[in-house]
């Protein structure tokens, strides 16, 4: 389901298949991009500590949390 | 092409009739009604009125009534558009057709197998995952089969109303509410967790249009307020595979739960939903599509449309001589 994802231009992601909404911070909207180009957990924990010039390890909690985000909403199995 | 459609209420518990005129823009249209306080009634789309007999009259007095009817407008089609009439018009199309009235139903035997209590068997024929689904015709069997439910659970009438019990006493109320509003057989539903998708479409033995909608919002008794156009591979499958199992012909709805483990199907309409003008706005004009193959016209299959589209629902407001309303009631038409 991930990659059918469109997110817009203020930043909600859409289903085109169900028609369920999410509504995204910056943060979020970058993970999801990353995971639609193929990227790992690790890679975008490190992709991200970079971008945001932030400890890698508070970077992998939060990614760790939306990920099971992801799984708890039906995005991810 | 002169036409006659029912379904004209068009408040928060809408009709498809004034969905299905908007596609039929261009030809005359001729309403008809059960109530004079429906609005479709005075919002200038039809040209005459006529107050209808109810159902429950029986063949003989809609067969005279729309005799009348087109000795006095010349109307070459009837179009049915509510659940409690389709059966009557479905059962004597036959006998329509002799008087001169044109039709798009399907057969009898097409709208049984929809039926609520048959549509386990038919998901079962299609592959189609549907929800457990108990029949019951008195308490006393509704209070056995409730014992292998969990709560919350729905209660449902076979032909119309569908009502969400959490617990014993509501499913009892409800029960009993909807059998002496609609007869029997109730059945008891259990409750898929999921997203309620839905699709629309007109056939004639092939699958030639239609498209899904997720609702947004609904009025408390279930209506689409506003809804978004999708793209389901999974439903648009499924309305190929019910229509080509049925020989489907004229419109239909699928109400289905997109669940983690796939799709159920959870009840079949014979008729276009209240939401069809929405397919008219995104260029994929259904019941104009359904006139043309009624009328045995070379018809091109459209499955294309755009994502994304939201339809909204709105009250409006119209001002209008109250003769109308009065002769409606003493003269039963306008």
């Amino acid at each position: 389901m991930l990659q059918e994802l469109h997110i817009d231009e203020n930043n909600v992601a859409f289903v085109p298949s169900l028609g369920i909404t999410f509504q995204l911070n910056d943060t979020g909207k970058r993970i999801l991009e990353l995971l639609q180009e193929g990227r790992s957990k690790d890679e975008i924990v490190l992709a991200l500590a970079k971008e945001f010039d932030a400890d890698w390890k508070r970077v992998y909690r939060d990614v760790e949390d939306f990920f099971l985000k992801l799984k708890i909403y039906g995005l991810e199995q | 092409m002169k036409i006659a459609l029912s379904g004209l209420n068009n408040t928060d518990n809408p009709a498809p009739g004034i969905g299905v005129a908007k596609g039929l823009k261009g030809h005359e249209l001729v309403g008809l009604s059960y109530d004079p306080n429906e609005p479709g009634i005075y919002q200038g789309i039809f040209e005459r009125i006529f107050l209808m007999p109810f159902p429950s009259l029986g063949f003989e007095e809609l067969r005279d009534r729309l005799a009348y009817i087109k000795e006095q407008s010349g109307i070459e089609m009837v179009w049915p558009n509510l659940d409690a009439e389709l059966p009557l018009y479905i059962k004597h199309q036959e006998q329509l057709h002799d008087m001169g009235l044109i039709t798009f139903l399907p057969t009898m035997e097409q709208f049984s197998v929809r039926e609520k209590r048959n549509l386990a068997k038919l998901c079962s024929e299609l592959g189609i995952r549907h929800p457990r689904t108990e029949e019951v015709h008195s308490v006393d069997e509704l209070v056995r089969v409730l014992q292998d439910f969990s709560y919350p659970v729905m209660i449902k009438g076979n032909y119309y109303k569908a009502k969400k019990a959490a617990n014993f006493e509501e499913a009892v109320t409800y029960f009993t509410e909807i059998a002496n509003e609609w007869g029997y057989p109730i059945l008891v539903q259990e409750i898929v967790e999921g997203i309620e998708i839905n699709y629309t479409g007109v056939a004639q033995g092939t699958l030639y249009g239609g498209f899904s909608i997720k609702k947004l919002t609904t009025t408390d008794i279930g209506k689409v307020w506003s809804a978004v156009t999708i793209k389901n591979d999974a439903m648009q499958e499924l309305a190929h595979r019910f229509v080509e199992q049925t020989k489907w012909r004229g419109a239909f709805e699928l109400e289905a739960i997109a669940a983690k483990d796939g799709i159920y199907l959870i009840e079949i309409n014979p008729r276009f939903p209240a939401w069809i003008g929405f397919s008219v706005d995104i260029g994929l004009n259904l019941p104009k599509m359904a006139l043309q193959l009624a009328l045995g016209k070379r018809v091109r299959k459209k499955f294309t449309y755009p994502e994304q589209k939201m339809y909204v629902r709105y009250v409006d407001e119209l001002v209008c001589d109250f003769g109308k309303f009065t002769q409606l009631l003493s003269k039963k038409e306008l």
